[in-house]
């Protein structure tokens, strides 16, 4: 019924609209006829055709299967940069970073929160297949398909470790990162990811100015760290490195078995590589034991404090929002408190519509941010919690292992390994012989 | 080796602040602007200051209420009476400001004028209606079709000449309506370019030397033509200053005095001006300041797409000038106080 209703006042608007148009054609424009001038009919540029969206779809899952292939079956570092460069281009330059996984993520929660926005096929299978794939085989995705990831791996020239307590840190902010966005999304003020996309303007070779330092930058820090947005920004990594580590096939540094040689300690520029660890000193096994139960118990008295702190955010937050904004500028004008006017404030009042109107939508929007910021203090909360009982938890390894969640599967690691220098040789007498 | 490790650390520092004074410094949401420099901007604020010494003119009487809610034309009689032409209505006004008639009309009328004999001229949207002083009709023309917008009528001692604005021509017409001859339509062969109408405003009267003054707005120039359609002459150039007319379309309306100089009015850059009959800047009636509530500050919220915001202008046989301010739906007296140089 609501529907049926939305739908009679979207006829009668554009009944009206109609009426407008008709009436400014009432006018003629104007004929030029001191210069023979011919004015061209308005043409409006079509939109991308269908075929060409489900094509970039079929592109991306066979990049991802070829992707796959490399990482787990061929094992070669060489095929997966070369996949690597096809992807920059094909995502990044020749489609300018449109549709890109990463962005997908806020168009998928819109979709949840409006109703009357509708997630393209295309968009879905942008987001949800690497999802898949990095549930079956890891990262995959950022190995070579992500051009946002390969943008920064080809300047990868001169890498340095990150220590492991600064990685982690930084790596939270990612988590947020994907918290605000979900939170912008959601409630219609802001797709952020595709606003601060740090590349975006290098593939489209223009771009607010801004921008491209920030991705200049970046890129700079990519030359010796490697591909921090991948590993400290990515909002999209936040969910693709939680799949990894369920993933059912995951890249191993060796072919075979590790033989402890140690050579590829040092072989990973993301620091994903896990060392084998010791057994657990008893010392300091109890006060890890005492630690963990403190921490589980402040987990949710955590998540509380952080959730009433970004709900009491609301007034900064909802300034996302352009109604919010619109409201307070309004009122600043309507009190006096700022002189003159801005285009939307001019374009509100032109529209004579009522003040009060606009205040309660603001005040609608407001209170959403109030809600939304519980959950996104929540979240955050809860993933500092976690990540301080994870170092609370200690984990047995015996061999060097690519890490589950960290690992970009970008192959780097795999020459390292003499074992893997024995499968190769044996490939190679095989093929020798026949 | 250490040197190394500063020199890289020193850089990836560097480029981490010099990123997050980029992001705090985004523009999101446009407030800044374009950034551009002053150069750049169109700021018609500037160009509506006038030098005080060039206003030669005072307003002289208290504002006459039309009590239009949308106006358009105006023109005076032989005994001073104004004659407003606003809504789907004519009003007549004394000049002390009393209403002495009202026309009522089937459709909203965009111009008017008053012959020698106090017939009425009546342009309605695609055709001229004919009214007598006591408001009766006494003659209702063919339409011009559905593309005409009739913007000005002028009568001499046989012809009334029309200027419609949809098709950019001027028709003249006998007294009786008869349809005589078109002027203006672009003939190489005549050297005539044609009118270049971007809006609707489109104005014409006739000059005591006997020949048809059209406004062409698109070129910026008032051009003379013989009632037989031939291009006399022309005046007026291009320019911000305030020798010149400037924008999309000026001027758009216009009136000549007893002395046969003109007095122009602009939109968008609302100025009324003279200029003495060879087209020479003299002074400035009133400009911005004295024209709009607010001042030069408010220039450019008029106007909207260069479609409406045109005032209209009207002088009687004392020299004074009546403007037609069709924002206020006023008519604003103006008289000269000051000699020229």
């Amino acid at each position: 019924m609501m529907r049926f209703d939305n739908i009679i006042i979207g006829m009668a608007l554009s009944l009206i609209l109609c009426g407008v148009t008709i009436g400014a054609e009432r006018f003629p424009p104007p004929d030029f006829v001191e210069t023979d001038h011919v004015i061209p009919s308005p043409t409006v540029p079509g939109p991308r055709q269908d075929i060409y969206e489900y094509i970039d779809a079929v592109v991306l899952l066979a990049a991802l299967g070829l992707s796959s292939y490399l990482v787990l079956r061929r094992r070669s570092r060489r095929a997966i940069f070369v996949l690597m460069v096809f992807s920059l281009l094909y995502f990044g330059f020749w489609r300018k970073g449109c549709v890109c996984s990463v962005g997908a993520v806020q168009n998928i929660v819109l979709s949840i929160f409006d109703r009357d926005y509708t997630v393209p096929i295309t968009v879905a299978v942008f987001f949800l297949l690497p999802l898949v794939f990095a549930l079956f085989f890891g990262r995959v995705f950022c190995a070579a398909v992500c051009p946002l990831g390969a943008i920064q791996d080809l300047v990868l020239l001169r890498p340095i470790s990150v220590p492991n307590w600064l990685e982690s840190g930084l790596r939270l902010f990612a988590y947020v990162y994907l918290a605000a966005a979900v939170l912008f999304a959601a409630t219609g003020s802001a797709f952020v990811i595709c606003r601060y996309d740090p590349f975006v303007a290098f593939f489209r070779l223009s771009g607010n100015l801004n921008i491209l330092i920030i991705g200049a930058c970046l890129l700079v820090i990519s030359v010796f760290i490697g591909r921090p947005y991948c590993r400290f920004i990515c909002p999209y990594g936040v969910l693709l490195r939680q799949l990894s580590r369920l993933s059912k096939w995951r890249v191993t540094i060796t072919p075979d078995e590790c033989i402890q040689c140690r050579l590829c300690e040092d072989s990973c520029p993301f620091g994903a590589i896990k060392k084998p660890t010791t057994d657990w000193p008893t010392t300091e096994y109890s006060r890890s034991k005492k630690r963990l139960a403190i921490l589980i118990l402040l987990l949710p008295v955590l998540m509380f404090l952080c959730g009433w702190a970004s709900s009491g955010l609301k007034t900064v937050t909802s300034r996302m929002h352009a109604t919010v904004r619109l409201a307070e500028r309004i009122y600043l004008e309507d009190t006096g408190k700022v002189e003159g006017t801005t285009d939307a404030s001019l374009a509100f009042r032109a529209t004579g519509k009522e003040q009060k109107e606009l205040y309660a939508d603001a005040s609608n929007i407001r209170a959403e941010f109030k809600l939304g910021g519980w959950f996104f203090g929540g979240f955050v909360g809860l993933v500092i919690g976690l990540k301080l009982i994870a170092v609370s938890v200690w984990r047995k390894r015996t061999d060097y292992e690519a890490g589950r969640a960290g690992c970009l599967a970008c192959g780097r690691c795999f020459q390292y390994c003499p074992k893997e220098h024995e499968r190769l040789k044996k490939i190679k007498e095989a093929r020798a012989k026949y | 080796m250490n040197a190394n490790r500063i020199f890289i650390g020193v850089l990836i520092g560097l480029a981490v602040v010099i990123a997050v004074v980029a992001l705090v410094l985004l523009d999101t949401t446009g407030k800044k602007g374009s950034g551009l420099g002053k150069e750049y901007l169109y700021d018609v604020k500037d160009l509506a200051k006038i030098d005080p010494n060039l206003i030669l003119y005072e307003e002289s009487a208290q504002s006459l209420s039309t009590g239009f809610t949308d106006s358009h034309g105006i023109a005076l009689d032989s005994q001073g009476s104004i004659y407003i032409a606003g809504d789907r209505a004519i009003r007549i006004f004394a000049q002390s400001g009393n209403l002495l008639d009202e026309i009522e009309l089937t459709d909203a009328p965009r111009c008017l004028t008053v012959a020698d004999d106090d017939k009425i001229y009546i342009g309605i949207t695609n055709h001229v209606e004919v009214y007598g002083q006591q408001g009766k009709r006494l003659a209702s023309w063919d339409s011009l079709g559905e593309r005409a917008v009739l913007t000005s009528i002028a009568v001499s001692k046989s012809d009334v000449l029309v200027a419609d604005a949809g098709n950019r021509i001027v028709l003249r017409y006998d007294i009786t309506g008869r349809l005589i001859n078109r002027i203006g339509a672009k003939d190489k062969e005549r050297n005539i370019p044609g009118f270049v109408i971007p809006s609707p405003y489109f104005d014409l009267a006739v000059s005591r030397d006997g020949l048809l003054r059209v406004v062409n707005p698109g070129l910026r120039r008032i051009e003379a033509y013989t009632f037989d359609g031939d291009l006399e002459f022309w005046w007026g150039k291009f320019s911000s200053a305030v020798e010149g007319f400037c924008g999309c379309c000026n001027p758009v309306n216009f009136a000549i005095l007893e002395n046969e100089s003109f007095v122009t009015c602009e939109k968008g850059l609302i100025r009324v001006k003279i200029y003495d009959p060879e087209g020479a800047f003299v002074c400035v009636v009133a400009g911005p300041e004295q024209l709009i509530e607010g001042g030069a500050s408010r220039v450019s919220e008029f106007g909207a797409g260069s479609q409406t915001g045109g005032f209209d202008v009207a002088v009687d046989a004392q020299g004074r000038i009546f403007i037609l301010d069709t924002i206020n739906n006023v008519v604003r007296i103006f008289t000269k106080v000051k000699a020229g140089q």
